[in-house]
């Protein structure tokens, strides 16, 4: 079911004024870790949750996990208060730069993990084989974890996230550090979970690929909700530039645009949205042939960085109150 | 399930650590060369072997208990390994008590292992050993549970070295209770005997365990103090990890 389609039952994560407010030193002052956040994560969807550093992605998680206590607003997860135990029966979590028991092989550590789920053993063991294939662990299965490279590590956590088959994976940061073919398998996997109809929830830096995957996406920006939407909604049909592929006949000829790269006669030139005509008819009156025409489009990443912008003073005031 | 997984969990964790095996390595030396002492001592020979045997399984799992104690939740924090407990459908008194559970499964493992050792010896030495030296081993394990749950409060909020000291502390006044009782009985001041009352009644009475000169000099153990001791020491370690459980419980992981 398409996450537009979806009614508010098929909530699977919900945040209502969610606030964290830690205190710090000697004193206890207090700084703002996040401020009344707000939002529904529906059923079936991949739902992206980007920022800056000290944005506040990271305690929101934790906050939903029960790592640390919410100072305000409530959360709830598959229907239940976030802050029972039960309400994680359901879900899987990647915690960023994850670390663990070094001294378990994968088999033992998935063991461990799916124990802790009360799963029997007979089921632990025919779901470990399934994900260790699923994360390309088989042949370490028996190697212990101090041994592992980070990449193999990230790919162990993320068997782990998934070991009680979750209806809501919640993922920190799960491409961090990874090299393209880790951020491909990660990507991979998410997609999968996505056919089976379980909802991923994931906070990254990589806005690509936020971009590529992402149904909905969240930007979070000194605490508050800065923009919440499909990359769609949040980027517009925004063109930032045009970039015209076109072969000269002479090098002679002015060029109507900024030069990008030239390959003998054929050069590629770079003009503003509303440039594109005039740069063309030029082109052609001079006798060019015109071989493409493509629009860039603005990126989620220049959408984040308006938002930063944006948000300075709020930042500052954030950080004022902890200095 | 849940419980047993962290227990059996923690039980690998130090039973694969080799910090514990230096410990248990200077042990079975310590108690080898007990047998030395016989060739050295002037008068009770075999009675001052039993007492440096005995005394250094004593001195070993108090080691054991707090130094593994002491590292146990705050390592978990430290690397974040508890990032992925707590996110589980666990409640925080499974961690704690679990954590707790498996390492007095360590202890009592080497305590075993220790009494074997001992049992050996003494077989070749002297004879078996009397049924004071088991119980006097009861004991021992009844203390370092209460110890180790100190250890675990301590480690459940602070630092290892803070969480060392605290316990060493605990160690030591809890040893030394009969005396601050006697000397807050005679002290002029009122304060200080306020003070010593304080001590006493709030910290363990570690001696009430000790059993360690009857059962060096094979003479029984009166059944009312092996069961007055057991339920102290219980009820004590259910009052220690249930703050420890409180503590753990109002953290945030930051």
């Amino acid at each position: 079911m398409s996450p537009a389609s979806s009614s508010p039952s098929e909530v699977v994560l919900r945040c209502e004024g969610l606030g964290k407010v830690y205190r710090s030193g000697f004193f206890r002052i207090p700084y703002i870790g996040l401020e009344d956040l707000s939002l529904d994560v529906r059923r079936g969807e991949i739902f992206g949750f980007i920022g800056p550093n000290g944005a506040g992605k990271t305690t929101t998680i934790k906050c939903l996990m029960g790592l640390q206590a919410a100072t305000s607003g409530r959360a709830e997860l598959l229907g239940k208060d976030h802050r029972d135990p039960e309400s994680k029966r359901g879900v899987g979590f990647l915690p960023e730069r994850p670390y663990f028991y070094e001294h378990l092989t994968a088999r033992e550590f998935l063991h461990f993990y799916g124990s802790l789920f009360g799963l029997p053993k007979a089921v632990r063991a025919a779901r470990i084989d399934e994900l260790l294939a699923r994360v390309q662990l088989e042949r370490f299965a028996d190697v212990p974890l101090r041994a592992y490279s980070k990449g193999m590590l990230q790919r162990a956590g993320v068997a782990q996230a998934l070991i009680n088959d979750p209806e809501l994976l919640v993922l920190d940061e799960p491409m961090s550090g990874l090299d393209p073919m880790g951020r491909l398998l990660i990507r991979d996997l998410i997609f999968e979970e996505r056919r089976r109809g379980r909802t991923v929830f994931f906070s990254s830096h990589i806005l690509a690929d936020v971009e590529l995957i992402c149904d909905r996406v969240a930007i979070l920006v000194g605490g508050r909700l800065r923009g919440l939407g499909t990359v769609r909604e949040l980027v517009g049909d925004r063109v930032k530039h045009i970039d015209i592929a076109t072969r000269l006949p002479n090098n002679d000829l002015s060029l109507p645009g900024e030069l990008i790269r030239r390959d003998g006669d054929a050069v590629i030139l770079r003009v503003g949205p509303d440039d594109a005509d005039r740069a063309i008819d030029t082109l052609r009156a001079a006798g060019a042939s015109i071989l493409s025409v493509t629009p860039a489009r603005e990126h989620l990443e220049s959408v984040l960085l308006d938002e930063v912008q944006r948000a300075a003073p709020v930042n500052q005031k954030h950080l004022g109150v902890l200095a | 399930m849940q419980l047993w997984a962290i227990a059996a969990n923690t039980y690998r964790e130090n039973i694969r650590d080799r910090v514990l095996y230096s410990i248990v390595f200077f042990a079975v030396l310590v108690l080898c060369a007990s047998l030395v002492m016989e060739e050295i001592t002037i008068g009770d020979q075999d009675k001052v072997v039993r007492s440096v045997a005995l005394g250094a399984i004593r001195a070993f799992g108090s080691v054991m208990s707090i130094f593994l104690g002491i590292g146990l939740v705050f390592r978990e924090i430290e690397k974040k390994t508890v990032y992925t407990i707590v996110s589980k459908p666990i409640a925080r008194w499974v961690f704690i008590v679990g954590k707790y559970l498996g390492l007095m499964g360590v202890i009592v493992t080497m305590i075993a292992l220790m009494a074997g050792l001992y049992i050996l010896l003494m077989l070749a030495q002297q004879g078996p050993p009397a049924a004071s030296v088991y119980a006097s081993w009861w004991m021992l394990t009844v203390e370092l549970g209460l110890l180790t749950a100190w250890a675990i409060l301590f480690s459940s909020y602070s630092a290892p070295i803070t969480a060392a000291s605290f316990s060493i502390a605990v160690f030591i006044i809890g040893h030394l209770a009969d005396d601050i009782w006697r000397f807050g009985l005679q002290a002029e001041s009122e304060q200080v005997r306020q003070f010593a009352g304080i001590l006493y009644w709030f910290l363990p009475n570690l001696s009430v365990f000790n059993v360690h000169d009857l059962a060096v000099h094979h003479l029984p153990i009166p059944t009312e103090q092996l069961i007055g001791a057991t339920g102290y020491g219980l009820g004590y370690t259910v009052a220690v990890l249930t703050l420890a459980v409180w503590v753990f419980s109002g953290r945030d992981f930051k």
